[in-house]
C-alpha cells in the first residue's frame, strides 16, 4: 500500500511540476508577444521603447491623407490627440478619411511606421473607446 | 402568413423536444416502448422544425421582405444562391442553421441506431436539451422570425459583398456541421455517465459520429482559410483572429478525442480521458459560438454584438458543462480502470500526443482570454498577435511530430521491438536530409526552424511511403486512414515552412501601358475596363504578365461598387500553380493618374488546403469502413 501511495505521490508531484513549468512558458511567450493598443491620445502619455510593436486606433483626421507613390501618410485622431502614420501598401476598401482605423506598427520620431493598417469588414466600425466620447 | 406558420412551428418543436428530454430521463428508459416513444417524438419534432426551416428559405427565395431579418440581409437583385445563403450571413440566420444541424445529427442517429437501445433514448435527451436550449436561445434573444408590418420595405438592404461569395455560402454550414455533429459523442457520454454501467462499450459507438464531425470541422476551417485567401485580398491563409482561434480550438480537443477514442474503443485504458475530452470538444465548440455570437472580444470579423446574448449562451453553456463534469466526477473512480498503460506501446504516444493537444488548447485559450483579463485588471487595451501563436504552436508541433514518427511502428498493449526501427530510421533521415539539403541550396534556405520543418515533414512522409511499401511488397498491416491523414500533417508542416519563408510581395506604383519589373517578372499595365455585373459595377485592370521564361499569362484583378449598401470590395486574381501563386490586387488611384497595384508570390500555399483535403478525405473514409463495419 505504501509504495503505492509513494508512487502515486511521486506522479502528481511530476505532473504539477511539469505544468508549471508549461505554464511558465506559455505565460513568458505571452508577455513578451503582447501587441498594446493606444488611442493617439493615450499615446503620449506613455514612456514606450522604439522597437515595442503596438497597435492605435482612431479615425483618419479630414484632409490629412498624402500619398507619394506607394507610400500612403496620414493622422489617426480620437479628437484628443493625434498621431502620424506611415505605411507602404495597399489600405483596406473601407479605409477613408473620416472613418476609423486600426494600425500596427512601430513608434519612430513621433510617428508610426505601420505594418498594417485595418479597417473591419463593417463600415459602422469604430475603436469603442471613442465610440463612448461622441 | 407563412411565417407566423414557421414561428409557431419552430416554438411547437421546442415544446416537443422538451417532451422527448422529460421522458427520457424521467421514465424508465429501459423500457422498449419508451425508447421508441423518444424515437418517434424526436423525429417528429425534427420534422416540423425542418419545415418551419423549409418556410423560411422558401420566404427568402420569394423576396418577403415583410420578414425583419429578410429584409435586412437580402435583396431582389441577388441570385437565388444567395438569396437563400443570405439566411446564414447574420446573427439571426446562423443560428437558426445551427440548431438545423444540431437536430439532424440527432435525426440521423435516431435513424442509424438500432442495436444499442439503452443508450439511445438518453443520448437522444440530451441531444434534445441542447437544442430546446438553443431554441430558447433563438426565440427569446434572437428571433428571425420577427416582421415588419403593416408597411414592408420594397427591397431589402443586401447581403454584405464580401459574403456573396459561392465558397462563402458553404463555408459556415461545414463549419456548423462539424461544431455540432459532436452533440452525438457528448450525448453518448453523458448517457453512459448518467446510466453508470462500465460494461457498456460507448466508445465503440461513437467513433464514426466523431469522425464524421471532425471531417466536417476540417473541411469547414480549411473553407474558411482558402476563401479569407481570394476574398479579402490581405494573400494570407491564417491570421490567428480571435474567431478563427476559437474554431481552431475545437479542432484540436477533436483530433486528441478522436485518437484516444481509438485506443478506448480496443480497452478501456484511455476510458476516463476519452471521457473528458467528449465533454471539453464540445463545451469548446459551444464557447466559440459564445465569443462570437456575443462580440465579447474584438476581432476583424464583425459579428453582431449583443451582451444580452453572450449572457444566455454563457450562462447556458455554462450550466451544461458544469452538469457534465458533476456527473464525470460522481462516476470518476467507478469508471477508473486498473489496467495500466504499457510504456512505448500505442496507448501510450497517444497520451503523449494528448499532453501536446492539451498544451496547444490551453495556449489558444491564454491568448484568446488573455486580452479580456487584461483590461480587467490593468486597463489596457492589448491583442495576441501571431508571434504569440508561432512560439507555441511551431515548436509543440514539431516535438509532437517526433513523437508520431516512433509511434507509426508501435502496437497496441505492448512495448515495440526496437531492432524494427533501425531501417526504416535510416532510410527515411537520409531521404528527408537530402530534401533538406536540396531545398537549403536551390532556395537558399537558412532559417532554422523552416529547415527543422522540412526536415521532420518529409521524414513523416517518407516513414509512411516506407510503410506503404512495405503493405504492397511484404503483405504487412497498413492503416490507410491514418497514412493519409498523417502524410496530410507531414505536407501541411512542409508547406506552412515553404509559404512562411519564400512568400514575398511588394506594392507597385503604375500606369497604363507602363510595365514594371517584380522579381524577373514582367508586369505590364494593359486596361482598363469598367463592367457591369448584376447587383454592383466593377473596375477592371488587365495585367499581362510575363514570367522570366518568357510565358506570358493575364491576371485581372478587379474593384466592386456594389448597388445597395455603395460598399466597395477588391477581388483578387490568382494566376495559381504547383509551385506558387502569384496574387494580384489593386489599390487606389493616385492624383496623377496612375495606379496602386500590390503584387504577392505566395509560395507552396495551394498544397496547405491540399493537406487538409488529404485529412478531410481520410476521415471521411474512415466514417465509411467504420459505419459500415457497425452494422
Amino acid at each position: 500500500m505504501k509504495k503505492i501511495r509513494k508512487q502515486r505521490l511521486i506522479t502528481v508531484l511530476l505532473i504539477l511540476i511539469s505544468s508549471a513549468l508549461g505554464s511558465f512558458l506559455v505565460i513568458r511567450a505571452l508577455d513578451s508577444n503582447l501587441d498594446f493598443f493606444f488611442t493617439p491620445s493615450e499615446l503620449f502619455k506613455e514612456e514606450l521603447p522604439d522597437n515595442k510593436r503596438i497597435k492605435v486606433g482612431g479615425m483618419v483626421l479630414d484632409g490629412s491623407v498624402t500619398r507619394d507613390k506607394t507610400n500612403i501618410s496620414f493622422v489617426i485622431t480620437d479628437y484628443e490627440g493625434s498621431i502620424d502614420v506611415e505605411f507602404d501598401g495597399i489600405v483596406p476598401d473601407l479605409f477613408k478619411e473620416g472613418s476609423g482605423v486600426v494600425v500596427l506598427g512601430y513608434l519612430k520620431d513621433k510617428t508610426v511606421i505601420a505594418e498594417d493598417v485595418l479597417a473591419k469588414h463593417d463600415e459602422n466600425y469604430m475603436p469603442p473607446s471613442i465610440d463612448l466620447k461622441n | 402568413m407563412l411565417i407566423e406558420i414557421a414561428h409557431f412551428l419552430s416554438i411547437l418543436a421546442t415544446g416537443l423536444f422538451f417532451l422527448c428530454f422529460i421522458f427520457s430521463f424521467f421514465l424508465n428508459s429501459k423500457d422498449i416502448y419508451i425508447i421508441n416513444l423518444v424515437s418517434r417524438i424526436y423525429t417528429h419534432s425534427f420534422l416540423i422544425f425542418l419545415s418551419s426551416f423549409l418556410i423560411y428559405i422558401w420566404l427568402a427565395i420569394t423576396d418577403n421582405f415583410s420578414v425583419l431579418y429578410i429584409a435586412q440581409h437580402s435583396n431582389i437583385n441577388l441570385p437565388v444562391f444567395y438569396k437563400v445563403s443570405s439566411i446564414w450571413s447574420a446573427h439571426e440566420g446562423s443560428m437558426f442553421l445551427w440548431i438545423i444541424f444540431l437536430t439532424f445529427w440527432g435525426a440521423i442517429y435516431n435513424l442509424a441506431t438500432s442495436n444499442n437501445q439503452l443508450l439511445k433514448a438518453r443520448t437522444l435527451g440530451v441531444i434534445s436539451l441542447t437544442s430546446v436550449g438553443f431554441l430558447l436561445f433563438l426565440l427569446l434573444t434572437s428571433n428571425p422570425f420577427e416582421t415588419i408590418l403593416p408597411l414592408p420595405p420594397e427591397n431589402g438592404a443586401d447581403i454584405n459583398p464580401v459574403l456573396q461569395d459561392p465558397l462563402l455560402a458553404i463555408h459556415p454550414p461545414m463549419l456548423y456541421m462539424g461544431y455540432v455533429g459532436f452533440v452525438i459523442a457528448f450525448g453518448q457520454a453523458i448517457a453512459f455517465l448518467f446510466e453508470g454501467n462500465p460494461e457498456i462499450k460507448w466508445e465503440k459507438q461513437v467513433r464514426s459520429w466523431s469522425v464524421a464531425s471532425w471531417s466536417f470541422l476540417t473541411l469547414g476551417i480549411a473553407l474558411g482559410s482558402w476563401w479569407a485567401y481570394y476574398e479579402l485580398g490581405w494573400g494570407g491563409y491564417w491570421f490567428w483572429d480571435p474567431v478563427e482561434n476559437v474554431a481552431l480550438m475545437p479542432w484540436l480537443a477533436a483530433t486528441a478525442f478522436i485518437h484516444s477514442l481509438s485506443a478506448s474503443s480496443k480497452s478501456f485504458i484511455l476510458r476516463i480521458w476519452t471521457l473528458l475530452l467528449s465533454i471539453l470538444v464540445f463545451s469548446l465548440s459551444l464557447f466559440g459560438a459564445f465569443i462570437v455570437r456575443s462580440g465579447i472580444i474584438d476581432s476583424v470579423h464583425s459579428f453582431a454584438n449583443d451582451p444580452e446574448r453572450g449572457l444566455y449562451l454563457l450562462s447556458f453553456i455554462g450550466l451544461l458543462v458544469m452538469t457534465s463534469l458533476l456527473l464525470f466526477s460522481y462516476r470518476f473512480n467507478h469508471l477508473l480502470s486498473n489496467k495500466k498503460i504499457v510504456s512505448l506501446s500505442k496507448e501510450s504516444f497517444i497520451s503523449i500526443n494528448n499532453i501536446f493537444f492539451g498544451t496547444l488548447i490551453f495556449s489558444t485559450m491564454l491568448g484568446v482570454l488573455y486580452p479580456l483579463i487584461y483590461e480587467f485588471i490593468y486597463d489596457q487595451k492589448i491583442s495576441v498577435g501571431a508571434p504569440f501563436y508561432n512560439a507555441i504552436f511551431v515548436p509543440i508541433t514539431l516535438i509532437a511530430c517526433i513523437f508520431l514518427y516512433f509511434s507509426i511502428d508501435s502496437k497496441w498493449q505492448q512495448s515495440f521491438n526496437f531492432k524494427s526501427l533501425y531501417q526504416p530510421l535510416f532510410l527515411s533521415i537520409t531521404a528527408s536530409s537530402v530534401i533538406v539539403a536540396l531545398a537549403f541550396y536551390k532556395f537558399l534556405i537558412v532559417n532554422f526552424l523552416t529547415l527543422a520543418s522540412l526536415l521532420i515533414g518529409s521524414i513523416i512522409i517518407i516513414r509512411y511511403l516506407i510503410v506503404i511499401y512495405f503493405y504492397f511488397v511484404y503483405r504487412k498491416f497498413a492503416n490507410f486512414f491514418s497514412i493519409i491523414a498523417h502524410c496530410g500533417l507531414g505536407l501541411l508542416i512542409i508547406s506552412i515552412a515553404l509559404n512562411n519563408n519564400l512568400s514575398s510581395e511588394r506594392a507597385l506604383n503604375i500606369k497604363i501601358n507602363e510595365t514594371a519589373v517584380y522579381k524577373d517578372y514582367q508586369i505590364n499595365f494593359k486596361n482598363l475596363r469598367v463592367v457591369p455585373g448584376p447587383n454592383f459595377d466593377s473596375v477592371k485592370a488587365d495585367f499581362v504578365i510575363t514570367n522570366p521564361n518568357g510565358k506570358v499569362f493575364t491576371l485581372t484583378p478587379e474593384k466592386r461598387k456594389y448597388f445597395a449598401r455603395g460598399q466597395v470590395t477588391t477581388e483578387t486574381a490568382i494566376h495559381a500553380s504547383a509551385l506558387k501563386d502569384i496574387y494580384m490586387t489593386v489599390g487606389d488611384q493616385l492624383d496623377d493618374g496612375s495606379w496602386i497595384v500590390n503584387i504577392q508570390f505566395n509560395v507552396f500555399i495551394r498544397w496547405i488546403w491540399f493537406s487538409a483535403i488529404m485529412m478531410v478525405l481520410a476521415g471521411l473514409l474512415l466514417t465509411h469502413s467504420l459505419s459500415r463495419s457497425r452494422s
